[in-house]
């Protein structure tokens, strides 16, 4: 198997007044592609830090950070925005859809700073709302939409650019117990249909779903990591 | 000058109170030898005259020696921000009646004539100066620009304040769109981490800024051409007369949309750059 993700010695710290959080202590794993990861630990136990670092949106203090082959843990910001663009996905827990945009537009946005010709764009906005079952509501706004619709809108959106992995972060936290079932078996067929999913979550049943579960605690992984 | 109309401007010249103008037969038929004058339309409309009316004036109210005259003109005030305020109605007689009127002898206070072009009127000033010690002959522009000077200092009053009520408008729309940028720091904060630049962010900021901008100044470009014409509408209707009291020019128009854009773009760019340069964590309060 092809690791999409390689974390080395991965170290983060964060101060606070006169002294220091130790967010993450020499964290180390791999992500393999097609692979779905779920993070899961007790609030403060460095998940979302983990995730951050992932998705080159924060650079560690110390180690490695490979993705699809890239180091991305020295990256300039112009870098790793251009990286971040075409190469993960972003799926928030409040879904960030921007209000003034149809739901077909919002999924075009990532396509549209990627320069992709706009016949195409049509096409996999199209193509990705269909997977999503939101065909018939392409040209609704976030605000005419449920919360499941709208995370739905923010996963097709985190797909436009066919990303190497998707992040996910509490992405059934604004979710009611069934909408968060049908997110889970929409991200049970995104992985099934080949998509690399790295997921943090409080929810046992999205890390239940999920191929393989990260534990961690002070900022350390302490099960499911490399040996 | 007999002949001529004199303009009788008595300061408060002539009252039609004081003159005892009083319509004694509002038949249009004339009689053999009758004189004539010109009231000034709000006069006519106040007391019901109509030209072919025949009025008597005098000095003092029920005179038995009253001149009868024909109205024969209706003389509307010129739309001049010196008189639309004057009160008194006015009235044109023949200099002689008007002599008669105001036991005045033959003299007159001023008077106007009207030159046929520029050399005949440079001619004409010489020769009253020189002929009438004490005259002084002024061509109407100079008149003019002398009387408007009080014009002058209020139109630049009223320039100061479109000047500082321009710079607060600035101020204020820096502000608010600070504030409402400022509320989309999530939204922010989330394009940056789904790989949207910082360029195309404060590009979009600022086309939205702009258009906004643009749509505000149309929208009061609007609202004052419709309060200007209430204003002039209410005015006009007060002092009766055609005087524009508020104005809405197209170099109005064009200088509040550009000023308006403009600052726009200056402070959605402002306020997107401010926004942008903070670390997408950081606008996520993480």
């Amino acid at each position: 198997m092809t690791a999409i993700v390689q974390v080395r010695d991965l170290a983060r710290d964060y101060s606070m007044g006169s002294g220091a959080v130790h967010a993450l202590r020499g964290v180390s794993f791999d992500v393999n592609q097609g692979e779905w990861v779920a993070i899961v630990g007790p609030s403060g136990c460095g998940k979302s830090t983990l995730l951050n670092l992932i998705g080159a949106v924060d650079t560690p203090d110390s180690g490695a950070l490979t993705i699809a082959s890239q180091r991305i843990d020295r990256m300039s910001d112009g870098d790793a925005t251009a990286f971040r663009l075409r190469q993960i996905g972003f799926v928030f827990q409040r879904f960030y859809l921007m209000p003034a945009l149809s739901a077909a537009e919002n999924v075009e946005l990532p396509m549209a700073e990627a320069r992709l010709p706009r016949e195409e764009r049509r096409a996999r906005v199209r193509e990705l709302l269909g997977y999503v079952g939101l065909a018939e509501r392409a040209h609704h706004r976030p605000s005419q939409l449920s919360g499941g619709e709208q995370q739905r809108v923010a996963i097709a959106r985190a797909l436009a650019n066919r990303p190497a992995l998707l992040l996910a972060d509490e992405p059934t936290g604004e979710l009611d117990a069934a909408t968060g079932l049908e997110m889970i078996e929409l991200f049970r067929r995104l992985n099934r249909d080949g998509t690399t999913i790295v997921v943090v979550t409080h929810d046992a049943q999205m890390a239940d779903a999920a191929g393989r579960r990260i534990q961690m605690r002070d900022g350390a992984i302490i099960s499911g990591g490399l040996a | 000058m007999k002949h001529l109309w004199a303009r009788a401007i008595l300061g408060a010249l002539l009252c039609a109170g004081n003159l005892g103008a009083q319509v004694i037969d509002s038949a249009p038929t004339r009689p053999a030898v009758v004189r004539t004058i010109a009231l000034d339309a709000r006069l006519a409309l106040d007391e019901g005259l109509k030209l072919g009316d025949t009025v008597r004036i005098s000095a003092l109210p029920n005179d038995a020696l009253a001149e009868r005259v024909v109205v024969s003109a209706l003389l509307s005030r010129r739309a001049d921000p010196s008189e639309i305020a004057r009160q008194e109605y006015r009235a044109r007689v023949h200099l002689d009646q008007l002599q008669r009127l105001i036991s005045y002898g033959d003299r007159v206070d001023r008077f106007a004539v009207r030159s046929s072009g520029d050399s005949a009127r440079a001619s004409l000033l010489a020769v009253i100066n020189n002929a009438a010690f004490g005259f002084r002959a002024w061509p109407s522009a100079d008149i003019a620009v002398r009387t408007s000077r009080t014009f002058q200092v209020v139109r630049r009053f009223n320039r100061a304040i479109g000047v500082i009520t321009i710079v607060a408008s600035a101020a204020f729309l820096l502000c608010i769109l600070l504030l409402k940028i400022d509320e989309r720091r999530r939204d922010v904060a989330a394009l940056r981490m789904m790989g949207i630049s910082a360029s195309t962010i404060v590009r979009s900021v600022v086309l939205e800024a702009g258009i906004i901008a643009l749509l505000g100044s149309i929208a009061g470009v609007v609202f004052g051409v419709i309060v200007a014409r209430l204003v002039n509408w209410y005015f006009q209707g007060v002092h009766r007369t055609t005087l524009a009291f508020t104005l809405v020019t197209p170099e109005t128009v064009v200088f509040a949309c550009l000023l308006s854009v403009l600052l726009g773009i200056v402070a959605g760019w402002f306020a997107a750059r401010r926004l942008v340069r903070v670390p997408a964590l950081t606008l996520l309060g993480r």
